[in-house]
Formats: structure tokens, sequence, C-alpha cells
């Protein structure tokens, strides 16, 4: 009788199994508008509510054609697309960033978007955004619409107590001159001995996009071409950087020893604390954690770009794209051009806290006022140069293996920047070449 | 030992065991404690032990704006399915391997074990085709039959040990009495075998409750997401994450598994030790 009971269950339970999956498929199966997938990265909390009002707008208006909004995450974004492409289960649209999807583009994952795209978009968008999604050979791989820029947040206080007067965009502060009052601003406030505020924090954990993007200022390039292929050469210019941190950590003792293992969100809180009076080379977007979190009494500002040979830095952007393997990229791209026209993409940079990549948006008054620093940061679009590194094969593997590393250990003290310089560029190349045999197009 | 000694022995091990059970406790002390701390105050920098005001707005905000409580139930749906099946599969699998002997067992238990060496990243592509060719990607069912394969061997282990340990005269004796094999099977092995079961199933449930990286690839239609990879969207760039949703999700999360884990904590302790020792 037990046995039978038992079968009896078997039979249910297996019956329940095959109706889940039969649900499943005939869920499929059934007629339905053409299907969208978009997966976004968005995360702030402003973010997240602006992009799913914009789906939702976009459904509202083509009942014939429905986005399916998906929420990736930053941290496992990579491998979901990686294996997305291999398998050919691609999204229609995805959210990334500029450095990492030319090197899809090479590896012959994305659509080339430039023969789609509208006269708006086109001409709207800044060429310097252009370029950080463009190809050599002119394919353009995504739309790039939101601008990460690294920007220097200062406390008020801390230079008002200290007699600082934080530089303008007409006076900009060098290099020297912002580690100069860095060396003013370290103090032991109560006296027992420990420095209670640092000069500066700079989130040096995974440090080569910082590194990188503020070389550029000193002549910095990392990548050269020669003989028609990609070599890295540390040289005197991007030594410059390094020595002037490595000195600040060492020597002046005017950055905080904890820069070395954090990353620039994870100072943060010691920037609302007191415990850093300035934060170098931080997104744009930190201002936000600034505004919502910070305690009501915390008075900050942003300085404009440092100046060293110039004021350049490095440009990266957060863009739109549609997987070669796509079956709707029409579609994809009419959903890119209504989430990314001109009113929809002040929304998200102002949602994200960062720069809009389009012309019309960064004349809007609300990117161009003193408040929360829009103003200094919407004029350091000037500025903005496309690195070297963009579109070089093997550039993800490059940042991850060999500069990452190699600058940790350089920042802890465990190499000299001239032995750091000189293993970088052993090891770079040896990464650069096996890339260069396997995409010898490029 | 005299009295003395004997009692400061005692009382040193017993202030060494609560300082280690201080240590494995206090990651979740201290999720708990971030997770009732307003936005404010954990972006204060200063590492207080209690919040200064309970605040349950990352559990009111969680519950409300996320999808936590269906990525729960898809993980829930996930991990029962995963756990009955990997334990169906393991346990006549164990029984055949244990008492009909034959030459290729070990190369059965060698090959088994050999299948353990793989990482996740290396067999997701394939996996992935295979399931698309049986409609069976971006499904519950299918991530479940992927969760089976990947803890069967270890259940397998575990209770091919345990089963090791049971003598065969206790069949025998069935037998004897009149059982028949379903019997034998039903009424004398399987209460005999239920801590290893027992703890098997928890091993189960608990490494499908946590997997994140098949449910990222496998699963793309948002409301079939399952609870790590809900967990990894309160994330974003240079590590930066919605502290305080995040810890009070995280604690949402952990609750079912250690619920689990309570109920059957006397079978996993006594099953994770069974087939140790052969007598």
């Amino acid at each position: 009788m037990r046995s039978l009971t038992i079968l009896i269950s078997c039979i249910v339970v297996a019956s329940l199994l095959f109706l889940f999956v039969f649900n499943q498929k005939t869920e499929d199966r059934s007629d339905q508008p053409t299907k969208l997938r978009f997966v976004s990265l968005a995360w702030q909390e402003q973010a997240l509510a602006t992009n799913h009002s914009i789906v939702d707008e976009w459904n509202a208006l083509h009942p014939e054609i429905q986005v399916d909004y998906v929420q990736g995450s930053w941290n496992s974004i990579y491998d979901y697309l990686i294996t997305s492409f291999e398998t050919g289960d691609v999204p229609d649209v995805f959210h990334y960033e500029s450095g990492i999807i030319v090197d899809f583009a090479v590896r012959g994952y994305l659509t080339n978007l430039a023969p789609m795209l509208s006269d708006d978009t086109k001409h709207d968008i800044l060429d310097i955004a252009w370029s950080s999604v463009t190809r050599s050979n002119g394919e353009v791989v995504g739309i790039p619409f939101l601008i990460e820029s690294l920007v220097t947040l200062y406390n008020r206080d801390a230079f008002e107590q200290a007699r600082i007067v934080a530089p303008t965009a007409s006076n900009p502060w060098t290099w020297d001159e912002l580690m100069s009052n860095a060396k003013h601003l370290t103090k032991d406030i109560d006296g027992d001995g420990n420095i209670d505020q640092w000069g500066v924090g700079i989130g040096l954990r995974s440090s080569a996009n910082i590194i990188m993007n503020l070389s550029i200022s000193f002549g910095g390039s990392y990548f050269y071409k020669e003989n028609n292929a990609y070599v890295v050469r540390v040289g005197e210019p991007e030594r410059k950087l390094l020595n002037v941190i490595h000195r600040s950590l060492y020597y002046d003792n005017s950055a905080a020893p904890s820069s070395i293992g954090q990353t620039g969100a994870n100072m943060l809180p010691g920037f609302m604390s007191g415990k850093f009076a300035m934060l170098v080379g931080i997104g744009a977007w930190a201002r936000q954690q600034l505004v919502e979190n910070a305690p009501k009494s915390f008075r900050w500002g942003v300085i404009p770009p440092l100046k060293a040979e110039n004021q350049n830095t490095g440009i990266s952007t957060q863009t739109l794209s549609i997987p070669k393997k796509s079956k709707r990229q029409k579609e994809a791209m009419a959903f890119i051009e209504f989430m990314l026209n001109s009113q929809n993409a002040a929304r998200l940079a102002k949602s994200d806290w960062m720069l809009p990549a389009r012309k019309s948006c960064l004349a809007m008054k609300e990117f161009n006022t003193s408040p929360d620093g829009w103003d200094v940061v919407t004029n350091g679009v000037r500025f903005l140069k496309t690195g070297s590194w963009l579109g070089v094969p093997g550039y993800v593997e490059w940042k991850s293996r060999v500069v990452n590393p190699m600058l940790q250990e350089l920042f802890a003290n465990r190499l000299s920047v001239d032995e750091a310089a000189r293993r970088i560029e052993v090891e770079s190349n040896i990464v650069l070449q096996r890339h260069q045999m396997r995409d010898p197009q490029w | 030992m005299t009295k003395k000694k004997k009692i400061l022995f005692t009382a040193g091990t017993h202030a060494g065991l609560i300082l280690f059970i201080s240590f494995l406790l206090f990651p979740l002390f201290w999720l708990t404690v971030t997770s009732l701390k307003s936005t404010t105050e954990i972006y204060s920098g200063s590492a207080n032990m209690f919040p200064h005001i309970i605040s349950w707005s990352h559990y009111a905000s969680v519950v409300r704006e996320e999808h936590i409580l269906q990525s729960m139930w898809n993980s829930l749906i996930v991990g029962i399915i995963s756990t009955i099946g990997s334990v169906a599969l393991a346990l006549p699998a164990s029984y055949a391997l244990v008492r009909y002997k034959s030459p290729a067992n070990n190369a059965v238990l060698g090959w088994i074990l050999s299948s353990q060496i793989f990482p996740a990243v290396l067999l997701v592509i394939p996996l992935y085709v295979i399931l698309r060719n049986l409609h069976m990607t971006d499904s519950l069912f299918g991530l479940s039959l992927v969760y089976i394969v990947w803890s069967l061997p270890f259940v397998l282990w575990m209770l091919h040990g345990y089963m090791k340990g049971v003598p065969v005269e206790l069949e025998e004796a069935a037998m004897m009495d009149g059982a028949t094999t379903t019997q034998v099977l039903f009424r004398v092995l399987f209460p005999i075998l239920l801590p290893a079961i027992g703890a098997s199933a928890v091993f189960s449930f608990v490494s499908s409750w946590n997997e994140f990286f098949f449910a990222l690839v496998l699963l793309k239609r948002p409301d079939y997401i399952t609870l790590p990879v809900e967990l990894a969207q309160y994330t974003g760039m240079e590590g930066q994450a919605r502290t305080g949703p995040l810890a009070a999700a995280s604690v949402i999360a952990t609750i079912p598994s250690l619920l689990v884990f309570i109920v059957m904590r006397r079978w996993f302790a006594s099953g994770l030790i069974a087939g140790a020792v052969k007598e």
C-alpha cells in the first residue's frame, strides 16, 4: 500500500514538472507583439526610476513593439554578455561602456550602427563622444549617451579653515599646487599624534582608469603605434603622475594611506566625515551620494580639471549597443533613438549625475548651475580627449591582468616607479602581441 | 588533573568557543545592523555597533520597489526541484554502487569525482547550447536540471559513504522475515539513511539557493531571476553599492537558508560525518 502511495506521489510530482515546462513553452509560443530585450545597468534609485519610466513610455506609444526591461549589474555584465554573444541568445539592446564595447566589436559581436543613425543623433552628439565608440574603419559600435568624467571634490570648511581659496575655471590649479595645498591640509587636529585629516584621498584599488585618464594632461599616452602594431611605453610623460601620487603617499604624507586598498566610492564616507579634505579622480556621479547622504552641515565643491602640461583628461562614455545576432535590429535602433532623444538623454544624465553626450542637453540650464557643481563638471567637457587605448585589441585583459595589479604593487610601495614602468612594458607587450596575432586586421 | 585545573580548562574551552562563534556570527550581525541603519548613518563613516535610530526603511524599500519576493520564490522553486532531483537520483545510484559489486564501480566513482574538477565558466556555453536545443533556457526547470547535475556528484559521494556503513545483514534479515525488495528499501534502509538524506538535501538546497553564475547566464526573463542575481543588482560602478537596501535584501535572503539549516541541523551534523569512518 505504501509503495503504491509513493508511486502515485512520484507520478504527481512528474506530472507537475511536466505541466511546469509545458506552461512555459506555451507562453513563448502564443501570439505576442515584437519583443525587445533591453539590458540596463542603471542602479542608482533615481536612474532606475528614469529608465523604467522611459521604457514604460515607449511601450505605451508602441504597442506593436514591446520592450522587456532586464536589470543587469556592473559586476556580472561582462560574463553575461560574452555568454550571450557566444550562444546567440542576445539582448536586443544593451547598456555598457565605451572602453569595453570596442573590444567586443573587434571580436565581431556588435552591429555597426553608422548606417542606422538619424541625422539628429549623428549631429547632436559630441564628436569627442563619437570618437569613444568609433573604430578606425569607421564602424560605430554604440551610441554614447553618458560621459563619465573624473572630478576632484573638496571640503569647503577644511579649505576655509586652512585659508585656501579653491581654484576656478579661469585660474585652475596645477598638480604641484594641489599637492602643496594637500600638505597644508594634512593635520593632526586633536593633537594626539595621529593625522585626523588627510589632504587628499584617491581610490587606488583598481587605478588603471584614473591613472590613464589623468596621465593625458601630462602628455602620457601608454599606447603607441609602431610598425602598424600597438606597443605600451611607460616613458617620462607616463611616469610623471605615478611619481606625483607615489610621492604624496610616501614622502609628503599628504595622501591617505587608505587610498591604496579602496575605490573612490569606498572613500566617500571618509570624505563626508572629514578624513580627506579632497577626493581626487572620482566620477562625477559621486556628487549624488553627497547630495543624498552627506550630513546637512557638510559643504563641498568641485575643483576644475587639474593642469599639468594641459587640463586634458580621457573620455569614457556609457553606451547603448545592438549585438550582431539580434534579430530585431531595426526595432532596436528605433527604441534607442527614442530612449536617447534630447529630452530623455537629459533625464538619464540628470538622474545618473553624469554628463549627457548631446550638445542640446549640455546647453540646458540644469547642467550649468552652480549648486552641486554642475557648471564645473559641464565646463570640463572641453578638456575631454580620446585615450589612445580605445579600440586596442586586448585592452580589457591588459587593464585587469597587467596594469591594475602592477599599479597596486607600486602604490603599496612594493615596487619603485622605474621598476613598475619596466614591468608594465614587458608584461603588457606579451598580452598585446597575443591579441594582435589573433586580430591582424586591426 | 585537579578540580581547579579542570574548571580552568573548561572555562578556557568555553571562552575559545564563544570567541570562535562570535567570529563566525559577526558578519551576520554586522549585516543585520547595517540593514537597520539609516543611509546617512551608513555613510557617516563611523563604525557603530548598533544603529542610533533603528530604521526599517531599507526593508520597506526592498519589499516595495524591488523584485525580491519574486526572486525568492524562484529560488525556492529551483531549490526544491533540484534538491528532490539530486537526492532521488543519488540514492538509488549510491545503493547500486555499494551493493552490486562490479569492476566498473571504481571507474564510475572516479569519473563522478573528476566531473567536479571543471569550473562552471568552462561548462556554461556547452550547457547553454544543450538546454537551448531542449527549449529549456530561460526556464526555472532547465536551471533546476543544471543544479541537479551540478550537486549530484557531491550528494552521491555523501550517500555512498553512508550507505557503505549500513550492514548488509539488516537487509538479509528483513528478507528472511519475508520482506520484498521494495519493503526492504523503504522500511529498512530509508529510515537508517534519513540523516544522510537530510544532510545531502540541505547541501543541495543551499548550493542551489546561493548559485549565481548559471542563473545569471541561463535566465533572461526578469520574472525568472533568482535571488543571488537579484542581489547583484544592488551594486554599481567602481564597487559602489546601495548598501542599505543590499544589506536588507541579504538579511531577507539568508532567512530561508537559515531556517532549512535550523530545522535539519541534527541530520546535517550526523550526516556530514556519515561514512567518514569504516567500521
